[in-house]
């Protein structure tokens, strides 16, 4: 097994009494796109900067490409990270914010990946203006060029397309697709649920600082019980699926029908449907993200992958 | 350590409040120097604590005396303030902290960078300020020998000063002065480790001076005013109008150590352990 590059072991982040985050396991590896998913508050944003060394965790492990993360941890120079918006000393231009961010550890700005990230900011002749004169939007952008300088491995991502208009929201999809392709891992908190689904392969839930569930989007959307069923007889169907301890509820909609299980498992529909001579046309899940998500939430945490803890799931398994 | 200390400078030295700052030590002097040539109340009631500006009427070389001797005891105070209670509120505040913790810069390099920054830019000052006010002063009232009557120096004998020693405890007051910042510096760069408000920071570190001035001029506090910050900020000047080199510096420049040392450790400390929450 591949080295996770992400590894969070038991963390905990306590702020006096309150728990931001409370025993928090899972593992992001090798060319994974995870999403970390949770309302506000989960502990989204307090996982992602102690995974940066912004914060000390209280008890557990944060690590790191195998190296357990302190504050100025050697190995974060492999991560580009935005955590919350993308900040800038706004009374200096965006390209001497760069520069000055890039050579403070040493070296030249034309060491860097600067024509990716010059490419990717996409602000023409305002990359000499101040700071102070972007929109939120070209902030962003800027964000993301300065995160791109050092042609990390791994991309922390903290909300990244917020502020951006819908046109700039495909651009940072496509540009995280390209660079997964081109082997980079990615860990992003997001609260827009159908970028998520269509961005990344995995997802880790969380809410009120725990694991709720972790897995692949799909085994996440299938999860929770809601499967469509479409069948040559879709009365007969009605009939012998009725009949089913773990069928909870179900109703016709389109050319197939809606059930609901009590346990998820739709191997006993496919089996019951086959054995009464109906021709399964399809069986899939029923819901999209944002409903699986909202069912999470309510209900009791789930690890949907059968692997050692923490939890892991093989980053071909989405792709 | 050099390229941290290269991009924290332009960072600093870049904003306009620094060019604001940097004009108003040019003109506040030439102002002074002008106010000294002007024709004023030269009565009997004025010989009273203002020696050192009787004194640069007769040479130019001792303008940036008198001139550092009125504004290290508030301007200097606050612009000092300002640099250090600034230097690392104003990152954190802006939020650009974090992006330089996540390069990763070390947080104690980071932190002695921002330092050293804003106690060049305070020395940087200091040193304007008396430039400024030496080449008024040359100009207007040339850079002749000083002759100090009895009356200015207390109970000390008249006696003179010529244009090299003038120059040489000129430059060791100039150095004097900016030196004893060194305790605003340490105490404004740990209140700038506290807090992500800049203004806040800079408050605080005023505050603390102002207090420090306060209590000072009450005696009947006894041996502890020793230990303030503010003590011995003027223990410079019996250079001028005593003809001594004060023992009272040396001490002055240990309590400035002192400082630097326990707040200068303390803002390491903290910065290392804090959680960066801006």
């Amino acid at each position: 097994m591949p080295m996770p590059i992400v590894n969070v072991t038991g963390l905990w982040k306590n702020f006096g009494e309150v728990s931001a985050v409370e025993d928090l396991s899972f593992v992001v590896e090798q060319g994974q796109v995870c999403g970390l998913l949770g309302p506000n508050g989960a502990g989204k944003s307090t996982t992602l900067r102690v995974l940066m060394g912004l914060e000390r965790p209280s008890r557990g492990t944060a690590e790191l490409f195998g190296v357990s993360v302190q504050p100025g941890c050697g190995e974060l120079i492999r991560v580009g990270a935005m955590v919350e918006q993308a900040a800038f000393v706004p009374h200096l231009s965006g390209m001497l914010n760069l520069r000055l961010w890039w050579e403070a550890l040493g070296g030249h700005l034309r060491d860097a990946d600067l024509d990716t990230a010059l490419g990717i900011a996409d602000l023409g002749d305002a990359i000499n203006r101040k700071v102070r004169t972007y929109s939120q939007g070209m902030k962003q952008r800027l964000g993301f060029a300065r995160l791109l300088l050092a042609r990390p491995e791994l991309l922390v991502l903290d909300e990244p397309t917020n502020g951006l208009d819908p046109g700039e929201i495909r651009d940072i999809r496509e540009l995280i697709g390209r660079l997964t392709r081109e082997g980079a891992t990615v860990l992003l908190s997001s609260h827009h649920l159908s970028e998520v689904e269509q961005t990344c392969s995995h997802l880790v839930v969380m809410n009120h600082g725990k694991l709720v569930s972790s897995g692949t989007v799909a085994q996440l959307v299938g999860s929770t019980g809601s499967v469509y069923v479409e069948v040559d007889d879709r009365e007969r169907a009605r009939t012998v699926l009725s009949a089913l301890p773990s069928v909870r509820n179900l109703h016709l909609q389109g050319d197939g029908l809606v059930v609901d299980l009590h346990d998820g498992r739709r191997s006993d529909l496919s089996v019951a449907l086959m054995t009464a001579g109906l021709r399964l046309e399809t069986i899939a899940p029923a819901q999209r993200l944002e409903d699986a998500f909202l069912e999470l939430l309510e209900g009791p945490a789930r690890d949907l992958t059968p692997s050692e803890t923490p939890v892991a799931v093989d980053a071909t398994e989405a792709q | 350590m050099i390229p941290l200390l290269r991009t924290e400078m332009i960072k600093a030295a870049r904003r306009t409040r620094t060019y604001v700052i940097a004009l108003g030590l040019i003109v506040l002097p030439a102002v002074i120097v002008f106010a000294l040539n002007s024709r004023g109340d030269h009565g009997p009631g004025r010989e009273r604590g203002d020696g050192l500006f009787r004194l640069a009427q007769q040479s130019g070389l001792l303008v940036p005396a008198a001139v550092l001797s009125i504004m290290s005891g508030f301007l200097l105070v606050v612009i000092a303030g300002m640099f250090a209670g600034d230097s690392v509120a104003s990152d954190a505040g802006w939020g650009n902290l974090r992006y330089l913790l996540m390069r990763p810069v070390p947080r104690g390099r980071l932190l002695i960078a921002k330092a050293i920054v804003a106690g060049t830019l305070i020395w940087a000052c200091t040193l304007l300020v008396a430039l400024t006010a030496l080449v008024g002063g040359a100009i207007v009232f040339g850079t002749n020998a000083v002759t100090v009557p009895s009356a200015i120096g207390g109970g000390v004998a008249g006696f003179h000063l010529d244009a090299s020693v003038l120059l040489l405890r000129l430059a060791l007051a100039t150095g004097y002065v900016a030196f004893g910042f060194t305790a605003l510096l340490a105490l404004g760069t740990f209140f700038s480790t506290l807090t992500d408000t800049a203004a806040g920071a800079i408050g605080a570190t005023i505050g603390v001076y102002i207090v420090s001035e306060i209590l000072d001029g009450i005696s009947q506090i006894g041996r502890i005013r020793y230990g303030f910050p503010t003590h011995y900020l003027s223990a410079w000047e019996p250079m001028f109008t005593e003809n001594r080199l004060p023992t009272d510096m040396l001490v002055g420049v240990a309590v400035q150590i002192a400082y630097l040392a326990v707040f200068g450790t303390a803002a390491v400390i903290w910065f290392r352990r804090k959680d960066l929450r801006s």
